[in-house]
């Protein structure tokens, strides 16, 4: 029965649409991030990519919480590191 | 054996003063140039651009850059090509530098390039302006580094290495999502490598790429972006003349 039929899922709450704005805005605000891959898993969204600074990890993840809040958000966000190599490539 | 330092994307912003700089200072023992491979900053800001100039400032090694989209963003890079200069960089755009170490002549050409995609999967010129230009603007960025090329052929170096910050090949690409490989690079720079003549080909932008590939014409190409290599910068030895 049609009157039975839950409603539409409202088009401008969808998860992927908001998941695209939050992309967005990683990349328009303070960190101009562009790095970082967003994924659905269901209703959960995945975090990952390096970032420069732990810094940045613990905005963006603020971020993700408060622009996705209602859908848990999962980080395997990593730091880039800054060691030197202890060898070189070898291309004679 | 000539030493090649290399990293990209570094991406520097406020907090990353002094993050990079104990292990650059470490390049004179290991390396002989130290080659930065674009997106030095977040924004393209001069206030970044000097962040990244007390980090690479008398370094004990010469240091030769190309600018990447990031450091486009702020519609200054002038600004940040001049800071980057002040602190002894040489930066290139369409451009060819020579420097020495022990003797040994390295020529280095860059350009930023940009994108339009691989062969049988890329943009072409044609249809709206917009389109059009998008791929002229890499054509544009393709020949300048051909002629750039050329140029240190015929100034006697050593060993020639081609600098950009979009890839000229998709091998480096891989683990970024198919859908953005346009986005990514272009073959019109591999053809300019090929053509040009290169022993190296070094470049950034796909943080989640691999770090080795090849060009058509048997160019070794690295992708140095920070998060793809995991540390400060990686070394590359290649022959010198006399070896």
């Amino acid at each position: 029965m049609t009157e039975a039929s839950p409603p539409p899922p409202s088009a401008a709450g969808s998860l992927d649409y908001r998941v695209a704005h939050f992309a967005e805005h990683l990349a328009s605000g303070d960190l101009a991030e562009l790095g970082v891959r967003l994924d659905l898993r269901g209703d959960t969204v995945l975090l990952t990519g390096t970032v420069p600074s732990t810094q940045c990890r613990d905005h963006i993840l603020r971020m993700a919480r408060e622009e996705l809040a209602g859908h848990p958000v999962h980080s395997d966000l990593l730091i880039a590191g800054t060691s030197s190599p202890d060898h070189g490539e070898d291309l004679t | 054996m000539i030493r090649v330092a290399a990293v990209g994307d570094i991406h520097m912003g406020p907090e990353s003063q002094g993050t990079l700089r104990p292990s650059f200072e470490t390049l004179p023992e290991c390396a002989d140039v130290l080659l930065l491979a674009g997106d030095l900053t977040r924004h393209g800001t001069p206030e970044e651009a000097a962040i990244v100039a007390r980090e690479i400032k008398d370094l004990g090694v010469p240091v030769v850059a190309v600018l990447g989209n990031h450091d486009h963003h702020d519609e200054r890079p002038e600004e940040v090509t001049a800071i980057l200069r002040d602190a002894g960089a040489h930066v290139l755009e369409g451009q060819a530098a020579v420097v020495t170490a022990d003797g040994a002549r390295i020529g280095v050409a860059g350009t930023k390039g940009f994108g339009g995609g691989f062969v049988g999967r890329c943009a072409g010129e044609f249809g709206e302006p917009l389109m059009k230009e998008f791929v002229r603007y890499t054509r544009r960025s393709a020949d300048a580094l051909h002629s750039a090329l050329k140029d240190l052929h015929e100034w006697d170096c050593d060993v020639r290495i081609a600098l950009t910050h979009f890839s000229p090949v998709a091998d480096t690409l891989a683990g970024e999502p198919l859908e953005i490989y346009p986005f990514l690079g272009s073959y019109l720079l591999a053809e300019a490598i090929d053509t040009g003549g290169a022993d190296l080909a070094v470049h950034g932008h796909a943080h989640a790429g691999t770090e080795h590939g090849m060009t058509s014409g048997g160019v070794r190409v690295r992708n140095v972006a920070q998060p793809v290599i995991g540390q400060a910068f990686h070394v590359y030895h290649l022959p010198g003349r006399h070896d």
